[in-house]
């Protein structure tokens, strides 16, 4: 067995919940490793679910054609934004680095085992999507046989090149970052940026489709989707290759993969060892004089210890403070914008005037805001140094009371300024701002106490990188998934009883409903603090 | 023809940043056969210079050579013959003990009888045979540690890097450690390993360095350093100076 294929059988067995079932003597254990497979496997059916409720709506508007682009494009999406994410973490900067590379493996190999590894664990996404999407293609266009293997064969061709480019950004972001001396914020800022600016390319791109002036939703619909394999080509050689089997295509697909993947690791091989170096070592002055001490109630110091673990994270600052971060952006854009120029376009012709969709304001604060609660992870997060915590005189109370304090603190003076700015912008009056700011305010001690409550029955604290429990975790997902889906519905409910019922009503009667929910949560994180 | 030297390190230094320099201008050598301590309060710079000889940090300054190859133009060749063992083993904690043993041989490309053999005498002799089995999450620090001084043997490595080697681990598997030590040695494997704890130094090594914000203060073979006196009173008297 080659030196690669060693490290890689390793990786993955290091990280196998089969393995680690096996050699596991804890029941509770075993029984929670269960229970995140079946928990992994309902996503995978949701998001099968998902695609193939798409295809339906293609297929019913005779837009089957553009089913391959559409599965090409989500797997496109999906590989790029799930490898961005795990760079910091995975190829960089990671726990074991010392162990590896002391080891005779290259740079390069290190680096491409790494990737490889991130590849194969998400596969399972792909072709969730791929092979749900082949159904509805197959069901709708009825293609030759030959289409099926050449599908499946480039499902697993398809990820590799926005793998690849997503690894490569994150490569300049630590090349970029490792040379400051505050690496974390740095990488963290460049991250930031390059998300906002995918973000607003995203508004242009969709404008410019507008732009076409093209009245017909069902053509518009196809050119959306077809001119995602202009912007990206490796989309359109993968629809070449299934849809006319066309073996350039399927040629170019994989042999630009091959190459980009060479190249690439050749590149980031070389000063792998230099970034990494640098990235796990910290500057020290040797300079420091004492100065006057502050003293911090047990709580505040908590939420500080809270802060300094953020901002030492790029991984926990990314995720932790992106819908902050977006929502300090967006309240103070519509501070300089006209809101109703915003919306329109968006709402069209519908019946809805804007006194309607004032209830939605505190929704939409929420939406980014409480996309993700610290405290969903931060349990988790103590990991190995959860004994410093419990072998301090403070309870388990006020230690998840010092973690919901710090998600507070920097929940909600963001929600105030975004609320405030958008009802500004909005003019939706004195009574109506203070009563969406209180309902916002309200939402953040839902998200935190709700957090909390997912990540104290979800802790686990045997994870061997941070972005395990941040990103992937259990808790995080059962967190995130239901409270974004049910504030989407709520949003789409709001609007539609501001129709038939005062939106003030609709407003207190949200404000009541979260408020209830808020202290039931913090009730549920009190009564999981004493067992 | 010139016997080379397993370890050679010349005009070593590396700062992080715009920070102090961790390591400045080290140069020592450790020849086959030496167990050679490093020793120097916390921070001194041990183990920056412990992590540039095993090829995880990188550095711009002078140079590192193992049996000839330097670190740096030839990593791959300076590692097959190095085992290295560091202060607190990050191991694959989802892997079980014979499973991590078993990657590590496989690196190496041990055989599997040799392997076998090798495995069930080092962790006969460190008492964690039992313990093979169960996943490396549910270990000690101290049998963790157990276990990567037994990864770091079973390549028979020609230069054996330890970062603080004796921290937790119980009286016995410290006096074995120490055992396996001058046996290895006897047959040509050089000892290259950080310490604090002087009096292990002392009766352990043959050879010593005394490193003190970065820079190499004193060192030599224990006698030429010690004249007779204890380890400890000349690491007090030239730290102090």
């Amino acid at each position: 067995m080659s030196k690669d294929r060693i490290l890689l059988r390793c990786l993955l067995l290091s990280t196998s919940s089969r393995n680690i079932y096996r050699h596991c003597k804890d029941k509770k254990k075993r029984g929670k490793i269960v229970g995140a497979m079946i928990g992994q496997t309902i996503l995978y059916l949701m998001l099968m679910a998902y695609c193939v409720l798409n295809c339906i709506g293609y297929g019913h508007f005779g837009l089957a054609g553009s089913i391959p682009v559409m599965c090409a494009t989500v797997i496109a999406a999906l590989s790029f934004i799930f490898t961005f994410f795990k760079t910091n973490g995975y190829l960089f900067n990671f726990k074991e680095y010392d162990m590896i590379m002391s080891l005779p493996f290259t740079s390069k190999s290190i680096v491409a085992c790494k990737f490889i590894y991130m590849y194969i664990k998400s596969l399972p996404w792909y072709l969730s999507v791929s092979v749900s999407m082949l159904a509805g293609y197959a069901y709708y266009v009825r293609p030759p046989l030959a289409v099926y293997p050449v599908w499946i064969l480039l499902t697993f061709v398809l990820p590799v090149i926005p793998m690849i480019a997503a690894s490569f950004l994150g490569f300049i972001i630590a090349r970029i970052g490792s040379g400051f001396r505050n690496k974390t914020i740095i990488q963290t800022v460049l991250t930031m940026i390059f998300i906002i600016f995918v973000m607003f390319s995203r508004f242009f791109i969709e404008d410019m489709l507008r732009n076409d002036k093209t009245e017909d939703v069902l053509s518009s619909m196809s050119a959306a989707t077809d001119s995602a394999g202009k912007v990206f080509l490796p989309i359109d050689w993968f629809r070449g290759a299934v849809a006319d089997l066309r073996i350039s295509d399927m040629l170019l697909l994989i042999g630009v993969s091959l190459i980009l993947f060479e190249v690439v690791f050749m590149l980031v091989g070389r000063s792998y060892r230099k970034i990494n170096s640098a990235l796990r070592s910290h500057a020290a002055r040797r300079s420091f004089v004492m100065s006057e001490r502050k003293r911090r109630s047990v709580l505040n110091a908590i939420a500080f210890k809270e802060f300094k673990r953020m901002t030492g994270s790029t991984v926990y600052l990314t995720n932790g403070a992106l819908g902050v971060i977006m929502c300090l952006v967006g309240g103070t854009v519509v501070l300089f914008l006209n809101l109703d120029k915003i919306i329109r376009p968006v709402l069209k012709d519908a019946p809805f005037t804007m006194e309607m969709l004032y209830p939605v304001i505190p929704l939409v604060i929420y939406f980014l805001i409480g996309m993700v609660a610290t405290t969903a992870f931060t349990p988790s997060l103590e990991g190995k140094n959860y004994w410093i915590v419990q072998s301090l005189p403070i309870s388990r109370k006020t230690l998840y009371q010092g973690k919901m304090l710090f998600n507070l603190y920097m929940t909600v003076p963001v929600t105030v300024f975004a609320t405030a700015a958008l009802c500004i912008s909005a003019r939706a009056g004195v009574v109506n701002t203070l009563l969406f700011i209180f309902t916002g305010i309200l939402l953040c001690l839902f998200s935190t106490a709700w957090g909390c409550v997912c990540g104290i029955k979800h802790m686990r604290l045997d994870w061997e990188n941070e972005v395990e429990v941040i990103k992937q975790g259990a808790a995080v997902t059962i967190y995130l998934l239901p409270n974004m889906f049910i504030n989407m519905g709520l949003m789409v409910g709001v609007v539609a009883l501001g129709t038939v019922v005062s939106p003030i009503l609709i407003s207190l009667g949200l404000m009541t409903a979260v408020a209830v929910l808020a202290a039931l949560s913090y009730l549920r994180v009190l009564s999981l603090t004493r067992e | 023809m010139e016997k080379r030297p397993m370890l050679e390190i010349k005009g070593f230094s590396k700062s992080y940043g715009e920070g102090k320099k961790a390591a400045d201008n080290v140069s020592l050598t450790v020849e086959s056969g030496d167990i050679y301590g490093f020793i120097g309060h916390n921070g001194a710079g041990k183990s920056t210079t412990i992590r540039a000889i095993v090829g995880v940090l990188d550095f711009s300054e002078g140079e590192i050579f193992i049996d000839g190859h330097p670190v740096r133009k030839e990593p791959m060749e300076c590692k097959k013959i190095t085992a290295y063992i560091p202060d607190n083993p990050d191991l694959y904690e989802n892997l079980t003990g014979i499973q991590y043993l078993d990657f590590i041989a496989d690196v190496f490309g041990i055989g599997a009888k040799e392997r076998q053999k090798s495995i069930e005498d080092l962790a006969a002799r460190f008492e964690i045979t039992e313990a093979l089995g169960d996943l490396i999450g549910s270990y000690s620090h101290g049998m963790k540690q157990k276990l990567a001084i037994i990864s770091a043997l079973i390549h028979e490595p020609k230069l054996l890097v330890l970062d603080e080697p004796f921290v937790g681990l119980d009286p016995k598997a410290a006096f074995t450690l120490k055992q396996m030590m001058h046996e290895i040695c006897e047959k040509g494997t050089a000892i290259f390993f950080s310490t604090h704890v002087l009096d292990v130094a002392e009766k352990l090594c043959n050879k010593v360095a005394i490193i003190k914000h970065g820079q190499i203060i004193a060192s030599g073979t224990m006698d030429e350093l010690t004249h007779g006196e204890s380890l400890e009173d000349v690491f007090l008297e030239v730290v102090n100076e």
